[in-house]
């Protein structure tokens, strides 16, 4: 039995009463026998711990070896993608044209240059600064040095430059002058349809490129499809007839300049499927350089202001038609219903007068004709208020215009608080509500439609889909043929014309006072809504002038018979060959004319 | 082997402890902060005062910091370790009510003099933690479920936190940072082998769910995945990093364009050009040369820690001498993985070469611990 096996392990006792008999001391054999113990788990743990490391230390060499090998196979590829970047190619997409219904241009993009600094790259400061100021006499060569010298690194000279400007900076010569490619919005028509089109702006700008961004209009409400690089090359087809657009804006300035008027408006709908085929209001602006808005005083003195869609106007007479209309459908009168005139009519202790006495009766074709106020509140009076609301919101008087613009939202109409019999009354001839031109033409089109129309700015492709009914068309072809009469014997007889018929009602509405508190007396808003042609209509048209005044008589004469009607009948007159209507035209004798095709 | 079991017999006093300060790591450090330096000056376009001067003064600081924490004992280290992981997590807490939200994430805690990401503070604080549990720990009870289910809930609570910042770089870092420190410390294989075969088969089932009904992340999750796998798929997005910094790698060549020569960053084509995706100037202003050779300089770093750590009886010194190369480690690995395209994006700074306050001063503490373990190490 050898002496380690003899001192391990300790106990039992008689192991140490015999070492103890041998002379040796058994604590230091308990002590050391510990120690040894102690000593065996450290190694234990110890290469534990060294194995351990030695694991980590071997993932440690494969991910240096891993990044060792990537850096070395990166540093062996070919770098071919920094050249096409360098060439400048323009990554964003272009923003898509607009065209008209035919496709002729009304917004593009013209490429043009941006000019910027890197001061620390400037050979000659005091040069550049100098010859800068000669190129761009706008700017001052101190204020330019200034910057030049500061401790900028970077610097905008000018957003957009000409191609002339571009070659004269060239020739300065200095590398630290440089240009980035840009992209500018250019509307070739100018202020034609400006209003609908809106105008564009730049949003983040960096070197390489800038975002072009629609500020307003049409280009602001289809931003996000003009700006999707999906639909680059496919341009946004609108509802517009660029010919018919510029002789209706030619004809409304006319019109407004004759009429004294300060502001105007019109529109042109196809009946049909309600797109806007011309759409303008006056004073316009240029969308290549479009004013800022005001930032005092009335917005709706700002060119900004579109009177055609944002303009909401009590427009008067023009609404009998829609009471008449109904009653009708209802079948509470027919066009030769005799209806009581006698006036004033007292509702709630307010007289409703006619603007000259029609005597005691007239047929409900002749209340339309003549334009009786008391005759049309004594048909409301039968409808009655809840019905008259029904009815109207039906024709999408009630609610905003569904239009694509930005600017649609904010035409909201103006209706009464407490839609009473009062309310219902002067209502049904156009007074208490406010709905804009826009909101007008729609309503004209679903009522002589017969079945709801909503207005688009896009050209529609195909049939439109009915909407729903409004009146039974037996209602609207005698309303068609009520408007008619109104222009053959009625208070638009300035809309008759040679070649076409046309059939409309006239508004003549006092402008409500700002401070509030009545009307102006010799302030109107005169407004002709109408169609053509009166047989068999295909567009609507409306005309609305604001403050005019037309002075070729002995006094005076405001009444939009006067003023809208001439306006309008002239529109009519210019546009209808462009919409591809045939004039009708009674052939006379053809004494004097020599057909050449015949011969004897 | 801990302080309390035998006697100290010779630990360096006072001055005399800047002597035996591991002099070779201070020079690598300072040797990868002047390359992060050279490089920040680049990329302002040859401006000191933009980036570089500050980060210069940074890094005074923290070395200044680092010998300050190295005058300190190791066991008054062990002492608070604790409490930094205790403090650490707080301001985890804390920044999730206060913090200041930035590109989308919330992880900052505005100090005034700078802002603080306790995040960072935490990769420290819970390697100290962590070394100090298995120092306190007898070595049997190591691998027993209990005393492993411990530090996993040391290393889970501040991963939660951090996750819901969101900061999903930082967690895996935490995670792999913690787990090392664990498998050093001798926590059997079997766990780490359960662990890694869970965590591949979540990964399967990730993939495999999509497009099913069960499908376990969003959408935009896995764009960003399929992103990682082929970037030039979606060369204008989130590829655009990637992609472009592939370029730089790639026109720097073998020895690069030259110092002030980079297109691809000066140019502007990269975001964070001066943070995260820094390596790429150096890759392509220095080529492969410049990056290897910063490579080899943070190999070196690891190299004397592990040696600082293997001469090192003392347990607690050790483990956190390893955990501290560890982190560091992760950092830079991650970093060159991510640029070059060998790992999905994620926010991790290049160490000491990146601009930047948080890491940088985390880095230099840790180092300033390390450096206390080797002054005082039982001799």
């Amino acid at each position: 039995m050898s002496y380690d096996a003899l001192r391990r392990p300790l106990r039992p006792l008689a192991r140490i009463i015999r070492a103890r008999e041998q002379g040796e001391n058994p604590d230091d054999i308990a002590r050391e026998n510990l120690r040894l113990r102690h000593e065996k788990m450290q190694k234990k743990a110890r290469d534990r711990a060294e194995s351990r490391l030695l694991v980590l230390g071997l993932a440690f060499v494969i991910a240096f070896g891993t990044i060792g090998a990537r850096m070395g196979i990166l540093a062996n590829t070919d770098p071919e993608e920094p050249r096409a970047v360098a060439s400048g190619n323009p990554i964003i997409g272009q923003r898509s044209d607009i065209v008209d219904r035919n496709g002729r241009i009304l917004a593009t993009n013209f490429d043009t240059h941006s000019l910027y600094a890197h001061p620390d790259d400037l050979i000659d400061p005091a040069n550049a600064a100098r010859e800068l100021a000669r190129i761009f006499p706008e700017l001052e060569a101190e204020k330019l040095y200034a910057d030049f010298t500061g401790s900028r690194k970077f610097l905008w000279v000018r957003r957009q430059i000409s191609p002339e400007q571009m070659q004269a900076v060239h020739d300065i010569g200095d590398p630290g002058l440089l240009f980035g490619p840009r992209e500018m919005r250019l509307y070739p028509n100018g202020p034609i349809a400006a209003h609908i089109l809106g105008g564009a702006s730049y949003g983040n700008e960096g070197v390489s490129s800038a975002e072009v961004i629609g500020v307003a209009g049409v280009e602001r409400h289809f931003d996000e499809v003009l700006r999707d690089p999906a639909n680059e090359g496919r341009p946004l087809a609108l509802s517009l007839d660029l010919t018919v657009q510029a002789a209706l804006e030619e004809v409304l300035a006319g019109g407004m300049t004759l009429m004294n008027a300060k502001g105007a408006a019109a529109i042109i709908m196809d009946i049909d499927t309600g797109e806007v085929m011309a759409m303008a209001s006056l004073p316009d602006f240029d969308p290549n350089n479009r004013p800022r808005v005001l930032t005092e005083g009335d917005q709706s003195d700002s060119p900004l202001f579109n009177r055609a869609l944002q303009g909401v106007y009590e427009l008067g007479s023009v609404f009998k038609i829609f009471t008449v209309a109904q009653a009708m459908d209802l079948g509470l009168v027919n066009p030769d219903t005799m209806i009581d005139t006698t006036g004033p009519l007292r509702v709630g202790g307010f007289p409703i007068r006619d603007f000259r006495n029609y005597g005691p009766e007239l047929s409900v074709t002749d209340v339309i004709v003549k334009s009786s106020n008391i005759g049309t509140g004594r048909i409301a009076m039968m409808i009655g208020a809840d019905r008259q609301r029904d009815f109207l919101d039906s024709l999408g008087l009630l609610e905003p215009t569904p239009i694509e613009m930005t600017e649609g939202r904010t035409g909201q109409p103006l209706l009464p608080g407490n839609w009473r019999e009062l309310s219902t009354i002067t209502i049904s001839y156009g007074h208490g509500i406010s709905v804009s031109p826009l909101h007008l033409a729609a309503a004209y089109s679903s009522l002589l439609n017969g079945t709801r129309v909503t207005p688009t700015l896009l050209r529609q492709q195909g049939p439109v889909e009915q909407g729903p009914r409004i009146v039974s068309a037996p209602v609207a072809d005698r309303a068609r043929d009520m408007l008619a009469q109104v222009v053959s014997r009625g208070t638009a007889s300035f809309a008759r014309i040679e070649g076409y018929t046309i059939g409309g009602k006239t508004g003549t509405a006092d402008k409500p006072r700002e401070a509030g508190g009545g009307y102006y007396d010799d302030k109107v808003i005169a407004t002709f809504a109408g169609m053509f042609p009166a047989e068999e209509p295909e567009y609507v048209i409306v005309v609305t002038l604001d403050e005019p005044v037309e002075t070729s008589g002995p006094e005076p004469r405001r009444t939009a018979g006067w003023t809208a009607v001439p306006v309008a009948a002239e529109m009519v007159r210019r546009t209808a060959p462009l919409l591809g209507l045939r004039p009708q035209v009674e052939l006379g004798s053809l004494d004097g004319v020599t057909l050449t095709g015949s011969r004897d | 082997m801990s302080y309390l079991e035998y006697q100290v017999r010779y630990v360096p006093s006072g001055l005399r402890k800047l002597l035996y300060l591991n002099w070779p790591l201070i020079i690598l450090l300072t040797a990868v902060a002047c390359a992060g330096f050279l490089m920040l000056y680049s990329v302002a376009g040859g401006s000191a005062s933009q980036w570089m001067e500050p980060q210069a003064k940074r890094f005074a600081m923290g070395l200044g910091l680092m010998v300050l924490i190295a005058m300190f004992p190791i066991w008054f280290w062990r002492n608070m370790a604790g409490l930094a992981y205790i403090v650490s997590l707080v301001l985890l807490v804390a920044v999730e009510f206060l913090g200041e939200t930035r590109m989308g994430a919330q992880r900052w805690i505005d100090l005034g003099f700078m802002r603080l990401q306790p995040s960072e503070l935490m990769k420290i604080g819970m390697v100290m933690m962590l070394a100090a549990y298995y120092d306190w720990l007898p070595l049997k009870k190591v691998s027993h479920p209990f005393w492993v289910l411990v530090p996993v809930v040391f290393i889970m609570l501040p991963v939660m936190l951090v996750l819901a910042q969101p900061d999903l770089g930082t967690s895996i870092l935490l995670v792999v940072g913690g787990a090392a420190v664990m498998f050093l410390a001798g926590v059997h294989w079997a766990y780490f082998a359960t662990v890694i075969a869970a965590g591949v088969g979540a990964v399967v089932a990730v993939l495999e769910s999509r497009g099913t009904t069960w499908q376990i992340l969003k959408d935009y999750q896995y764009r960003r995945i399929d992103t990682f796998l082929d970037p030039s798929n979606d060369p204008l997005g989130a590829g655009y990093h990637i992609t472009q910094a592939k370029i730089a790698l790639g026109s720097g060549g073998w020895t690069g364009r030259g110092f002030m020569q980079g297109t691809q960053s000066r140019l502007n084509f990269l975001p964070e050009k001066h943070t995260d995706f820094i390596f790429t100037t150096l890759a392509e202003e220095f080529g492969f040369v410049g990056a290897f050779a910063l490579l080899v300089l943070y190999g070196l770093i690891i190299l004397f820690c592990v040696i600082s750590a293997l001469s090192n009886k003392d347990r607690f010194a050790s483990l956190l001498t390893l955990g501290v190369a560890m982190t560091f480690f992760l950092y830079f690995a991650v970093n060159m993985s991510m640029v070059m395209g060998l790992a999905p994006v994620v926010g991790v700074p290049l160490p000491l070469v990146s601009y930047g306050g948080s890491a940088m001063l985390v880095l230099m503490i840790g180092f300033g611990l390390v450096q206390s373990a080797h002054v005082h190490k039982p001799r």
